[in-house]
């Protein structure tokens, strides 16, 4: 039997750091004052249109002022994922001939 | 008005503490992947929360980004987790303490 276990025995007293972390930070959040929110001008599918028109660098829609161009993002993004892809294949790939990995 | 910023940063703060509690007390692998993709949906949620508070649309593209870079993350993840399985036969991130065996 090798399966994966749920280790519930080792110490959780470690973990009282992210509920102190969400204490001090909630704490700040609450008390610090905040100016009204600029809402957005169009309805929710003119957000979406302008999400899509600000990927791929296309000056239109109505967000296209102040929304700058992501398409080298979105490139690279393509090429960062495409990497990954290549590195799961190369990790997930069982050689029989004893080499290490 | 929409509901205030703070609420968004609370909810994005205990999120982000969730993941950091399975970071600092789980020992499973599986787990460690799934509570860096809290903390990093965590920032999204603060992406997406800034850009409705400054009607600027960039924060919600850039939180799409995130989400495509979490995915080559979590395929990379889990092909190092294959590997610890094959090696050690358990997915135990403290029992892994070798680099060549």
């Amino acid at each position: 039997m090798t399966r994966p276990r749920l280790h519930t025995s080792s110490s959780q007293a470690v973990g009282l750091v992210a509920f102190v972390l969400f204490g001090v930070l909630a704490a700040v959040f609450l008390t610090a004052d905040f100016a009204d929110a600029a809402t957005f001008s169009g309805n929710a599918d003119s957000v979406i249109e302008g999400i899509g028109y600000a990927m791929l660098n296309l000056d239109a829609g109505p967000f296209a002022e102040t929304t700058d161009g992501f398409l080298i993002t979105f490139e690279l993004l393509g090429m960062a994922l495409l990497a990954a892809l290549v590195g799961a294949v190369m990790l997930g790939t069982r050689d029989d001939d004893g080499g290490d990995s | 008005m929409a509901v205030p910023v703070e609420y968004y940063l609370v909810f994005s703060t205990l999120i982000f503490c969730i993941g950091l509690f399975g970071i600092l007390t789980r020992r499973n692998a599986l787990f460690f992947l799934m509570s860096v993709e809290l903390m990093l949906n965590a920032a999204n949620i603060n992406l997406v929360a800034f850009s409705f508070y400054h009607g600027n649309l960039t924060g919600q593209v850039f939180s799409l980004f995130t989400m495509a870079l979490a995915a080559a993350e979590v395929a990379i993840g889990i092909g190092i987790i294959l590997v610890l399985y094959r090696n050690f036969a358990d997915v135990d991130v403290t029992r892994a303490t070798t680099l060549r065996w």
